[in-house]
């Protein structure tokens, strides 16, 4: 899975950046269900196709409908520069079709590190 | 994005929309010659949009000294004049009141202030919507010289009794703003008998005027100092801002397109009926809170709001989350978040916001339908999270 392009950007009322994209195929359920490996996700299946909510606790969330080629991340700002580009891994990986999960894990791991020491001054 | 479904805007108490044909048409009309008149020009070589757009605004708010009435950006713009300008030309520090119903067009400003030790302020709570005027004259002392207030709230609807404390406040000194931001338009205003000191509105809302059009209304501006200086095609060889209205507050080139969607917004409401207008949005916005009400997992925040505006929450979702699905399910454009109006939404759902639908007179009884039926069906799945 591919980002194409990003609509719209804005600070939000919560203090977080959000920013919708474009991508280059639909959010499937095979992809949600390794999206959920990462976090929480919770779905609403009754509306629409099914909305979803994905959460990556003190690091971004993405929200969304099933099956629609574009989604909206909610990124906590003061570790933007590394939470996106851990985003963009798990897209990457995805599209191999067979997601290198350890290589994500060590990377999950290594953000996480750099998350808490960011946020919270220590990474214990 | 799937989008289908026709657009349902349901965000005019931020910004109205569609605009009437009118007003686009003098839009385009007041672009279309070239800008001529005295100094800085007064508009194109047919109208004198200034002078037009003062008299037009200022008999709209029953006043009838157009040159009190003065040309800003928008109501915040306007705010920032005043309060600012009125602290300025105090010698010593004051006590401002306000209350916690407004927006942050006027709580960043007296929070500003206040942080300068300019200024130290009280904020006089709303129950039920509603400030008790007599809770105003209470919490007014010795040191008060300034009180700041909406006259309609941006988040629950309610129109307070201005009239009741600017009164008060005219027999006491004290001076008064009102921000008419979210009634001018909806109600009719006679600023005559209410007597504040300074009124302020916006042009993009109710008015149907395009953004970056705004005003106030104001009766002694000696007790607002000017605390932005420049051109005003008057007077040039004087380098002190001119003290005579309006130019003691206007400069710049003035906003012409913007005057004249003013104008065209005015001629609008007059022409339809003010009355028919307001009947019109209580008949739906009656409609919309009893169907929502009926809802276990729909809290309404303003069960009888006096202008078309409703509060609500789903219980199990977020507010941005039920604005996202109205926006990417059924098209459905609805305001979420804290609508600029922190305090208020500390009162009424410790800080986490809602959602907010606001009408105008373009909303179609189908849409209400349409969107009432979205938003019941959202709740109905709300608490089936998996």
């Amino acid at each position: 899975m591919r980002i194409i392009r990003s609509n719209r950007h804005k600070y939000c009322a919560d203090g977080s950046f959000m920013k919708e994209f474009v991508l280059d195929s639909e959010v499937t359920p095979e992809f949600l269900d390794f999206l959920k490996r990462f976090g929480t996700l919770e779905m609403l299946p009754g509306l629409g196709e099914g909305f979803y909510k994905f959460e990556k606790k003190d690091c971004f969330s993405i929200k969304g409908f099933v099956n629609e080629s574009g989604f909206e991340v909610r990124f906590k700002k003061e570790v933007m520069d590394f939470t996106s580009d851990f985003l963009y891994s798990l897209l990457y990986y995805y599209q191999n079709g067979k997601p290198d999960f350890k290589t994500l894990s060590r990377r999950e791991e290594a953000l996480i590190e750099r998350v808490k020491t960011r946020l919270y001054g220590s990474s214990s | 994005m799937k989008q289908e479904k026709p657009l349902i805007y349901l965000n005019n108490a931020a910004t109205s929309w569609p605009k009437p044909p009118e007003v686009i048409q003098a839009v385009q009309e007041s672009l279309s010659y070239p800008f001529s008149g005295g100094g800085r020009g007064f508009g194109n070589e047919k109208r004198d949009y200034l002078s037009e757009g003062r008299e037009v605004m200022c008999n709209f708010l029953g006043e009838d000294s157009p040159e009190h009435l003065i040309f800003s950006a928008n109501a915040t713009d306007s705010l920032n004049t005043l309060i600012h300008g009125f602290v300025a030309s105090q010698k010593e520090k004051i006590h401002v009141l306000s209350t916690t119903l407004e927006h942050n067009s006027v709580l960043r400003p007296l929070h500003y202030l206040t942080k300068q030790d300019k200024i130290s302020v009280d904020y006089v709570p709303f129950h039920d919507s509603i400030v008790n005027p007599e809770k105003i004259t209470e919490a007014v002392t010795s040191k008060t010289q300034l009180v700041v207030m909406n006259h309609g709230s941006n988040v629950l609807g309610s129109v307070q009794d201005i009239r009741a404390v600017c009164e008060y406040l005219h027999d006491k000194g004290i001076f008064s703003i009102v921000d008419g931001s979210q009634t001018a338009g909806h109600i009719l205003i006679d600023l005559s008998s209410i007597n504040p000191d300074a009124f302020v509105f916006t042009g993009h809302k109710a008015l149907f005027g395009m953004p970056g059009i705004g005003g106030f209304y104001i009766r002694d501006p000696e007790q607002v100092i000017p605390v932005r200086m420049g051109g005003t095609g008057s007077d040039s060889g004087n380098l002190d801002q001119p003290v005579d209205l309006p130019e003691r507050y206007e400069i710049g080139t003035h906003n012409y397109p913007g005057i004249a969607s003013l104008i065209a917004g005015v001629n609008f409401i007059r022409a339809t009926g003010m009355k028919k207008m307001k009947e019109k949005a209580e008949q739906q916005t009656r409609f919309m809170i009893d169907e929502l009400s009926a809802e276990s997992a729909i809290t309404i925040y303003n069960h009888k709001p006096d202008l078309p505006i409703i509060a609500l929450n789903i219980s199990g979702l977020d507010n941005d989350d039920v604005g996202f699905i109205l926006a990417r399910k059924d098209n459905i454009l609805v305001r979420t978040g804290l609508h600029c109006a922190p305090f208020v939404h500390q009162a009424i759902d410790n800080g986490a916001g809602c959602v907010r639908i606001s009408l105008s007179w373009f909303t179609t009884d189908e849409e209400c339908r349409i969107a009432t039926d979205a938003i019941k069906e959202i709740a109905h799945h709300a608490n089936h999270t998996i």
